[in-house]
């Protein structure tokens, strides 16, 4: 197999196919940080048109894609707090914070550098692991899934805020808005109020875009007389060699390649749930947790680390079953059936160049992360950011409904949105925090479905979702998550007071 | 008189409209979103049938993905039956949900052109079952009535009328467990969390040493798997399976219609179109104008009876 991973190297150097990738990666880019475009509504859209393309071209194109987006989503993220893409919102914690700071430069940079250390961590354990750590896939029923899906819930505990109240209502609004849509088991329809739109449940991008992109856009039409940039002209910006020394995230950047490896290959989850878990063991761990969110630059390490590192690991799963480990991994895995390679064992071993090739172009794809990303973001692309705030509200407004309807091509989706948006600005102004309600979404539908299969696999019967090692090892982490931070408080108070 | 003349207007009508056909775009309508299987048979029909409508005709495929491809169907349905918007047509499912939810359209909104896939339903274990054969996975489900699991893509499908008809036929209870999705389904199986399922045949072709096909719901052995046994050699007469053709709004005009169904024959009859379908791991099963309504409505028959007996929500 690691000869036939060799053979494939040489075309993939081939000039149509190595510059497939350098443009998909400037195009992942420009679209991660357009609030509204996506990678998934990127390739969506590419895949039409790779009916006529050389595999390897087609494939290098959404490889490029798929990395320069996971990261360009963070540079609306640190310099608006307006996250580009669903996995970009835990970026904001502490990218924004700094760009307030004046640090918006160095921020950016430790988002470039740790989107290809974990883009290129995840392309290693694609090339190198593809085949066991699709067995692990296999270990994960729904009970199993279940589980994940709890864990990650039980996360939002950290993501609060000051306010646990306010939190656990944001979360389950998020899981309400989960429930929109048919019900995954008999198809019953769940508050559609009739609209077909409505059926397949309301798709993230959507929630999103609303959400978290038109409160800031608000703000910014707000104050039409001040026609200054945003951050100004300081984004503190040094050349990115420079700055490199100062970035000693070792320990959160091995961590959190391991989480958005470990996650990309569970079918459902995605990169915003990589992210955030990312995000919450660097902080639990971190020697000052207090300075969190008010501007820790490996607060944005330990984000962006995480959300490349499930790019090319979330194939691993559509390559080899078929089920792809996110939404951008499930659309790509539709430019594969266009070019007739089906998903399975049976892909490896027929088409072994194409496959193996696809894998360097997503190594690759990570490596030229720094080299394009440091320079087109930190010195053209954050530029657009001094643009007066009435045009760059303006600008935004447009992306938004543009990125909205091409999700679907229709306008019901934009209206959604702005409805979403009207929600997003309240709770905005009423201090409730934003991130419980995107993960409530992403993981309420996700717990809701596997907890129904799973009975319905042990006959409505309970136990089923105790009774292998798996679950029970899940359950434990949970109770540890939850219990612990308590128990350790209570423990270092005791310790005081004697 | 008047009648006459108008009968003659509407032929003379009908025959420029027929020599002059197509003078604009045809698109076909895709429930489902680019790169399904759907889709990539759409596009690679539309790529054939351009060449044999001739005279720079240009056919498009538009994705119109959504509530499990009843948005892309009912376009077609309300489209104008001028030649100009086709659409695919999945059975069973596109009349299956006409039953378990308000559909705008049914059985006789459209007008059959060509059926090109049909994908048989198989029962199928993990290779690493203790099932060697069907009447061993029977035998266990008729000992302990719902314990055997069915992994099935959903509920409504060609899957579950697979499933439901193989209870029926055997006097066994399977307990169904509806995943999103044929991977879904086939992962689940293949890590042991159910204990079979009723995916097609083409779902398996992909994992020859990991799954184990133990019947093929067809009246004959498959061409691209002769060793596995069908149903009704077994003695258990079931027969599902999955079709993905193309069809037309009701009321379309006969002459194009005819038009239609000799250009999408000769693409059918297209070497090349034979040999990227087989790329593509479609089973071909071409059936062309009456004989696809006359499945169509055979279709609805078994949808109709699944539905009245055992209702799914």
């Amino acid at each position: 197999m690691y000869s036939d991973l060799l053979h494939a190297l040489p075309n993939v150097f081939a000039l149509t196919n190595f510059a497939a990738v350098v443009i998909g990666v400037i195009a992942g880019i420009v679209v991660g940080a357009m609030p509204g475009l996506s990678a998934t509504m990127a390739i969506s859209v590419l895949v039409p048109f790779t009916f006529g393309l050389e595999p390897l071209v087609a494939l290098g194109l959404m490889a490029g894609i798929y990395n320069g987006a996971m990261y360009g989503g963070a540079i609306p993220a640190v310099l608006l707090r307006i996250p580009g893409t669903p996995a970009a919102v835990a970026t904001t914690f502490d990218g924004y914070p700094m760009a307030q700071k004046g640090q918006g430069g160095f921020a950016l940079q430790v988002a470039v550098v740790s989107s290809s250390i974990g883009g290129i961590a995840s392309a290693f354990a694609l090339m190198l692991l593809a085949p066991p750590l699709s067995k692990v896939t296999l270990l994960f029923g729904p009970s199993e899934v279940f589980w994940v899906a709890v864990f990650g819930l039980a996360s939002i505990i950290f993501l609060l805020g000051g306010n646990p109240v306010k939190g656990l209502i944001s979360a389950c609004f998020g899981v309400f808005v989960s429930v929109i849509g048919s019900d995954p088991i008999y198809g019953n329809d769940r508050f559609t109020f009739g609209q077909l739109e409505m059926l397949d449940g309301i798709n993230i991008v959507i929630l999103l875009v609303g959400l978290y992109a038109l409160p800031p856009v608000i703000d910014l039409l707000e104050t039409p007389l001040k026609t200054d940039g945003v951050n100004s002209s300081n984004l503190g910006t040094e050349p990115i060699w420079k700055a490199l020394p100062r970035m000693k995230y070792w320990k959160t950047w091995i961590r959190g390649s391991l989480i958005g490896i470990w996650i990309g290959i569970l079918p459902g989850a995605g990169g915003s749930m990589a992210a955030f878990m990312s995000y919450n063991e660097a902080r639990r761990t971190s020697k000052h947790p207090e300075t969190w969110g008010e501007g820790e630059p490996e607060g944005v390490a330990a984000a962006e680390v995480a959300n490349n590192a499930d790019t090319a690991s979330a194939l691993i799963p559509a390559l080899t079953l078929g089920i792809p480990g996110t939404a951008v991994a499930a659309v790509m895995l539709g430019g594969l059936l266009v070019h007739g390679l089906q998903p399975g064992p049976m892909l490896f071993r027929d088409n072994p160049d194409i496959v193996f090739g696809f894998m360097w172009q997503f190594l690759f794809g990570a490596i030229l992360l720094v080299l394009l990303g440091g320079s087109l973001a930190t010195n053209s692309f954050a530029r657009l950011l001094n643009l007066p705030r009435p045009l760059l509200g303006s600008v935004i407004i447009v992306l938004m409904l543009i990125g909205v309807y091409s999700i679907h091509g229709r306008m019901f989706d934009v209206y959604l949105m702005l409805g979403f948006g009207a929600i997003g600005w309240v709770m905005d102004r009423l201090k409730f925090p934003l991130p419980p309600v995107v993960l409530g979404l992403i993981l309420g539908g996700f717990a809701e479905e596997n907890l129904r299969l799973a009975l319905r696999i042990g006959r409505g019967d309970p136990m089923i979702l105790f009774q292998n090692t798996t679950s029970l090892i899940l359950v434990a982490l949970t109770i540890a998550v939850v219990v612990g931070p308590t128990l350790k408080k209570r423990f270092i108070d005791g310790r005081k007071e004697v | 008189m008047k009648k006459t003349l108008t009968a003659l207007a509407l032929a003379l009508a009908a025959t420029t409209a027929l020599a002059d056909y197509p003078e604009k775009p045809v698109e076909i309508i895709v429930g489902y979103s680019a790169g399904g299987g759907t889709d990539v048979m759409a596009r690679t029909v539309a790529q054939f049938l351009e060449k044999e409508l001739g005279d720079g005709a240009s056919v498009v495929v538009k994705n119109m993905p959504g509530a499990g491809g009843q948005i892309g169907f009912t376009e077609t349905s309300q489209a104008a039956p001028d030649g100009y918007t086709l659409g695919t047509f999945n059975l069973p499912a596109a009349l299956a949900l006409t039953y378990d939810r308000d559909a705008d359209y049914d059985v006789s909104s459209f007008t059959y052109l060509a059926n090109f896939v049909e994908d048989p339903n198989t029962i199928t274990v993990a290779a690493s079952s203790k099932f060697q054969t069907l009447d061993e996975l029977i035998e266990a489900a008729k000992a302990d009535p719902g314990a055997i699991t069915l992994g099935l893509s959903s509920l409504g499908g060609n899957d579950h009328f697979g499933a439901n008809m193989m209870a029926a036929a055997s006097g066994a209870e399977f307990t169904l467990v509806p995943f999103k999705g044929a991977s879904n389904a086939r992962t689940a199986i293949m890590g042991g969390h159910v204990a079979a399922g009723t995916m097609t045949l083409g779902q398996t072709t992909s994992f020859p040493d990991e799954l184990r096909v133990l019947a093929v719901l067809a009246e004959d052995r498959s061409p691209f798997r002769p060793d596995v046994p069908t149903a009704k050699e077994l003695g258990y007469d079931v027969q599902m399976s999955s079709l993905r053709g193309i069809v037309a709004p009701a009321g379309l005009d006969a002459a194009v219609a005819d038009k239609l169904r000799a250009a999408l024959s000769a693409v059918n009859a297209n070497p090349e179109f034979q040999a990227m379908m087989a790329e593509q791991g479609n089973p071909i099963a071409f059936v062309v104008g009456d004989d696809f309504a006359a499945t169509a409505a055979k279709q609805n028959d078994v949808a109709a009876q699944i539905w009245a007996e055992t209702p799914w929500k």
